[in-house]
């Protein structure tokens, strides 16, 4: 019973996250493709909790869901609806190795999987029930991967900051900021 | 394990990873391309969690973790890009932002 | 003793490099002064070793001294060794004592010259390029010397850089000095490779049962010699050489440079007396010289190539006396030929000098009026030469010509051929003088020496003197080139008082240990050569006096013969025929077939594929982002199928 359970959730979340992933590249408006992106963070959600990845999930929902993609709505407000159809302008070469490239990769990872792990990837492991809880979670940060933990916290804390440059305003003719300006607004086509 | 096999969980991780890469490779505004990366990402997490279940080792989940945080500073920089850019009114289009041609 | 052979060489190389250190930093005067007193030092020097070894016993006067091993290869040595031993000190004496003669006299003659101090840096390290050939105790530095001898030359007969002549005639000297100096280092391969050391006396133990071995090294030699002495075949640079200025003439090519080649025969007589077909054939070379630079001089109308010529003539002299085995009399006559052939020059450099750089004898005449002292002391120089007794050339050049006597159908061609020489020799010599000095002065010498000319024949000092171009006051040069000419016609007055073979011949005596004579003509064979050959010179004055002084008999017209001569017998015809336009065929054909298309091509080629390989790469550059992430997922999907493979 249980089984079957599992079997008709992992269903509807593995569809809902292909399709998703499909519309974020299909759809021409930005606006929609974001919403579409927040549909397949949510599928993938659930995907985890089936995987036993209890806080992951949490945190995906939260960080990635919450602030990551609510980051890019506001961008997307900002911007407007600019966008444009992937498939206009007639076929190219770079869609026709586009679509070769992400076939083959697609491709050859299923052949890779299934030919070459084979019968290792039946056997799952025992686990017990403190699996992917915040309490081993936070004990492995501190411990085993603490070095990971830190360095990570440097990438954001870098990321912030060149976020606050990337954002300044200043045109003071002279500065870098106000010659590349003055550049751009006589190189404008 | 009850559900499908690990295996399913891969091929739906190797799934997103393509598709993500085709939008990276097809689409051409910016902002569309960030998000198609994010869709790469998630693939690779996924991917990440399935193996970690898999051999019972919660490093998988760490690992995950640390790419959602890099994600999540990548976008922030990538996205300051497109506002600078979009605040010079320069068309969003990656095929015209090719300054550094040789 | 060894010392003050070590200075005499040295002493000139030290001017020599000073006065190019020194550059422009000092007068040209004292850069003049320095090469000068190098060369007087390398005299005193000499003059020292001769009172030394004169102190010894003549087995004992042979004195090697090695400064530094070389080159050290299993058994061959070679090092920097010097020789002193009769016949080097002969040549050191002459070389340096008639050196210093001409370097003083050129301080008046070079004066006001813009690049003076190079000459006389050039002139000492001539010098000591002579002394080197001369003292060589080996065959290697002997060539080093050669090489040296052959630069200095070539430096010097370009002095004047800016005119092509000189230019021409320099590389000319030099080329032809190379052929000989390819034979002589091949000749030198041959003895090293049979294991012969190099050193004197040890590599004329050539020995018995090596046949036509012996005669390739002698060759080689004789091909040297040949070279530098100017004989047929390889004479044709000698008479442009006098495009240098006349000390040099005076200097390198008539007392030393070109008698080098006599200095290697008598020095390495003893591989010649092993291969007597090689030293018939110098003989035979010698005299062909002899009689035909004699019959060039006849027409030439330069007053320095008439004496060039008969500098030709008088080395074949020597060279027949070498080939005959009768070494020390060409050695003697090596001397006063050096004597009298530098009086000669210098005379006729005073007189140029004083016509503002005019040579041609056409436009000259009575001259003598103007310069008395000049005109005697080549009137001395002239009488040496023709033989004439009690002056110098009489006692060596007569002995050479005894030697020939009764010795074979070969040897007596040779005499004949000899004594014909004297009689040409009269005639050319005296021809020179009649056409210059006597009588009245010509319209050109009248502008240029009588003006103001009361002073005329007062010779003595008149100050500093001036350039080349106009010569105010009429009459003799200055001092110091009047008195190296007055010291060089006493000695061709004395020179030859040495020696009165057969009855007195200290020189012979002297070079004994070194070069014994093959032949030794009797008395009677000697009074006849000597009488023949006065009774000739005399006629030659004769003839020259009835045709160019008296004017009684006219020079018959021989088209043929004029023009022959006129033409140094077609020689320099000949050789550019045979040899310069064929390299020059060869040169055009290479440069058009390979050089341009095959060496240009291939680097323009090159450089075209590099341009097009930066042109090609460039275009990878597209700017576009969505390209190079297209070659990202190419090559991910490569390497993931690589991977997959290989594991």
């Amino acid at each position: 019973m249980g089984n079957v359970v599992v079997w008709a959730v992992w269903v509807v979340a593995a569809f809902s996250c292909l399709a998703s992933g499909i519309a974020v590249v299909s759809f021409t408006n930005p606006f929609f493709s974001a919403l579409a992106l927040i549909g397949n963070l949510a599928s993938l959600a659930v995907l985890y909790l089936l995987l036993s990845a209890e806080f992951v999930a949490a945190g995906q929902v939260l960080v990635y869901a919450g602030a990551v993609m609510v980051m890019f709505l506001f961008v997307t407000a900002y911007l407007g609806g600019r966008a444009d159809a992937p498939w206009a302008g007639g076929p190219s070469w770079q869609q026709f190795g586009a679509v070769l490239a992400a076939g083959a990769i697609l491709v050859e990872v299923i052949v890779v999987i299934g030919l070459k792990a084979g019968g290792r990837l039946s056997h799952e492991a025992k686990i017990d029930g403190s699996f992917g809880s915040p309490r081993q979670i936070g004990t492995l940060f501190l411990t085993d991967h603490l070095l990971a933990f830190e360095i990570t916290s440097v990438v954001l804390l870098v990321a912030a900051v060149g976020a606050v440059i990337l954002g300044a305003h200043s045109r003071r003719p002279g500065t870098t900021a106000g010659v590349i300006h003055e550049r751009e607004v006589r190189a404008r086509p | 394990m009850l559900g499908p096999d690990i295996v399913w969980y891969l091929a739906v991780a190797a799934f997103l990873f393509a598709t993500g890469a085709l939008g990276v490779l097809l689409r051409r505004s910016p902002l569309i391309v960030l998000l198609s990366l994010e869709i790469m990402l998630n693939g690779a997490n996924l991917a990440l969690i399935a193996f970690a279940r898999l051999h019972g080792e919660a490093s998988g989940q760490i690992f995950a973790l640390a790419v959602m945080a890099v994600a999540a500073s990548e976008v922030v920089v990538g996205l300051g890009l497109i506002v600078a850019i979009a605040r010079k009114r320069i068309d969003l289009d990656v095929d015209k932002l090719s300054f550094l041609r040789g | 003793m060894i010392v003050a052979a070590w200075i005499c060489l040295l002493a000139p190389l030290a001017a020599a490099i000073l006065i190019t250190l020194l550059g422009t930093a000092t007068s040209r005067r004292v850069a003049a002064y320095i090469s000068t007193a190098s060369v007087l030092g390398s005299f005193a020097a000499a003059l020292v070793v001769l009172v030394k070894l004169w102190g010894e016993s003549p087995d004992q006067r042979s004195h090697a001294s090695t400064a530094w091993e070389w080159l050290n290869a299993g058994t061959f040595h070679v090092g920097l060794r010097i020789l002193v031993d009769p016949l080097s000190v002969l040549m050191m004496l002459i070389v340096s004592g008639v050196g210093f003669l001409i370097v003083a006299y050129s301080i008046g003659y070079m004066d006001g010259e813009d690049e003076e101090r190079r000459y006389f840096g050039y002139m000492a390290l001539f010098v000591f390029s002579m002394l080197a050939l001369v003292q060589a105790g080996n065959l290697v530095i002997l060539l080093v010397g050669w090489g040296l001898v052959g630069l200095s030359s070539y430096l010097l007969i370009g002095f004047w850089h800016e005119r092509p002549a000189a230019i021409a005639a320099a590389k000319k000297a030099f080329v032809m000095n190379a052929i000989g100096d390819a034979t002589m280092a091949l000749a030198f391969f041959i003895l090293i490779q049979h294991g012969q050391s190099l050193n004197f006396p040890d590599t004329f133990d050539v020995g018995p049962g090596h046949g036509w071995l012996v005669n390739l090294v002698a060759l080689g030699l004789l091909g040297g010699a040949v070279a530098k002495s100017a004989q047929i075949p390889l004479q044709t640079w000698l008479p442009d050489a006098m495009e240098g200025p006349t000390p040099v003439s005076a200097l390198i090519h008539a007392a030393t440079m070109v008698t080098a080649g006599v200095y290697l025969i008598v020095r390495t007589h003893a591989i010649f007396e092993q291969a007597p077909r090689v030293q018939e054939l110098a003989a035979g070379l010698g005299a062909a010289t002899l009689l035909m630079a004699g019959l060039i001089a006849l027409v030439q109308t330069d007053i320095k190539k008439v004496i060039a010529y008969s500098t030709m003539s008088q080395i074949g002299y020597m060279f027949l006396g070498a080939g005959l085995g009768a070494y020390g009399s060409a050695m003697f006559h090596l001397m006063t030929h050096a004597f009298f052939k530098a009086l000669l020059f210098l005379a006729a450099g005073l007189v140029i000098h004083a016509l503002a750089g005019e040579q041609d004898i056409r436009k000259m005449g009575g001259v003598g009026r103007a310069m008395p002292v000049t005109r005697i002391t080549f009137l001395i120089g002239s009488l040496a030469l023709v033989g004439i007794p009690p002056f110098a050339g009489f006692f060596s050049k007569d002995s050479i010509i005894a030697s020939a006597l009764g010795q074979g159908w070969y040897q007596d061609i040779l005499f004949t051929v000899a004594l014909f020489g004297t009689l040409l020799t009269g005639i050319y010599a005296f021809r020179l003088f009649f056409l210059v000095f006597p009588g009245e002065p010509s319209p050109f010498v009248e502008e240029h020496l009588m003006r103001g000319s009361h002073a005329a024949g007062v010779e003595g000092a008149h100050g500093e003197s001036h350039g080349h171009d106009t010569h105010e006051h009429a009459g003799e040069g200055p001092f110091s080139m009047t008195a190296p000419v007055l010291v060089l016609a006493v000695l061709a007055v004395i020179g030859g008082w040495i020696q009165f073979a057969p009855l007195w011949h200290p020189l012979n005596d002297w070079l004994e240990p070194v070069a014994r004579p093959l032949t030794e003509p009797t008395n009677t064979q000697e009074a006849l050569a000597s009488l023949f050959a006065v009774l000739l010179g005399l006629a030659g004055i004769g003839v020259a006096w009835m045709l160019y002084s008296a004017r009684r008999w006219h020079v018959p017209r021989w088209a043929f013969g004029q023009r022959l001569l006129e033409h140094k017998f077609y020689f320099d015809e000949g050789y550019d025929f045979a040899f310069y336009r064929p390299a020059v065929a060869l040169a055009v054909y290479l440069r058009r077939w390979f050089e341009v298309p095959v060496v240009q091509g291939s680097i323009g080629e090159v450089a075209g594929g590099v341009r097009d390989l930066g042109f090609w790469t460039r275009r990878l550059q597209t700017g576009l982002v969505r390209t190079y992430v297209l070659a990202f997922a190419a090559s991910l999907v490569v390497i993931m199928v690589v991977f997959v493979a290989v594991r």
